[in-house]
């Protein structure tokens, strides 16, 4: 619609500089009294808001894992989620590259699915912990984080809808 | 996010696009609604009050801010004609995919954790209503990785 929902100002290349390039923000500070004060506290918030970021990656691993366990359980459910479960890895990619300092985890992998139990409930349940998992940090970060936390939380209560 | 003393009128700002984004998502429902046949108006209404009240909270947020809450549109242009059921469905997933693109941008520019908190929830909402037009318009896959986010 010409009065768009869609925000016209909305400021594309400041979000995905902002969410691929937190780490620059860690590189070299310049000299200079309180502007090098106020620099140093800037680096300080950015590596928190990259620690909090690279804190979710393992919430992130856990679903890819969880997507991975259900196709090995039974290939035909596999299969139905399988869109669901290339979404996932496209998450972690964009979460990993926003906190290039998070390393992978060995022990994100939930515990796996129940034998003979509804696969779909299952991965409906960890998708769902994983979604609220995001939401909350995302109202604890702010900016580029924010976005992106808040984006892959929608995109998990998207997947608990479609799970349904 | 701004730290130059404008993070407030940046969030505010924000908060006014997904105002903006709301007024026309609820224009949209009408057609929405008025698209489909009486027994499936129902996710339509739904939908519509959903965003009747997301509007009517970011106005409140607004006033209580001074700040001067972005009327409704005098009208709006409809990105293609909507003659069907299927036609409704797939102007249901602009209008749900325009607010989130909205709340995803409000997210970028929030200072305060409670503007946050409302929009994650609302952007999940938003995800949730999408995934249903997205199937009621037979598009496939019905759901997104990352709604909202720019490419």
């Amino acid at each position: 619609m010409s009065a768009s929902p869609a925000p016209a100002g909305f400021p594309r290349r400041r979000l995905l500089a902002g969410s691929a390039g937190l780490a620059l923000l860690l590189a070299g500070c310049t000299s200079g009294g309180s502007g090098q004060a106020a620099q140093e506290a800037g680096n300080r918030e950015a590596r928190a808001q990259e620690d909090r970021l690279a804190a979710q990656v393992p919430v992130q691993e856990a679903v890819v894992a969880a997507y991975g366990a259900v196709g090995v359980a039974d290939a035909a459910v596999g299969e139905s989620v399988a869109a669901l479960a290339g979404q996932a890895q496209e998450q972690l990619d964009r979460l990993r590259a926003a906190a290039p300092g998070a390393t992978a985890s060995s022990s994100s992998a939930p515990p796996g699915p129940p034998a003979g139990g509804d696969l779909r409930a299952w991965l409906r349940d960890q998708v769902g912990a994983a979604a609220a998992a995001h939401a909350a940090a995302c109202v604890e970060v702010s900016g580029a984080a924010a976005a992106l936390l808040g984006s892959l939380a929608a995109g998990l209560r998207g997947h608990v809808a479609a799970l349904a | 996010m701004a730290d130059d003393g404008s993070t407030g009128s940046t969030e505010d700002a924000a908060l006014d696009d997904v105002l903006a984004a709301e007024h026309a998502a609820v224009w949209g429902y009408g057609v929405v609604g008025a698209a489909l046949p009486p027994e499936g108006r129902g996710p339509a209404a739904d939908g519509e009050r959903a965003h009747r009240d997301s509007r009517d909270r970011l106005a409140e947020l607004l006033d209580e801010r001074d700040a001067d809450p972005v009327p409704a549109g005098a009208g709006y242009e409809l990105p293609f004609p909507v003659l069907s059921a299927a036609d409704a469905a797939a102007l249901a997933v602009v209008l749900e995919e325009g607010v989130s693109a909205a709340w995803v941008a409000l997210l970028d520019a929030a200072a305060d954790a409670e503007v946050r908190q409302l929009a994650v929830d609302s952007l999940g909402a938003a995800e949730e209503r999408a995934v249903a037009w997205r199937t009621a318009a037979g598009r496939t896959p019905v759901t997104t990785a990352l709604p909202g986010l720019p490419d």
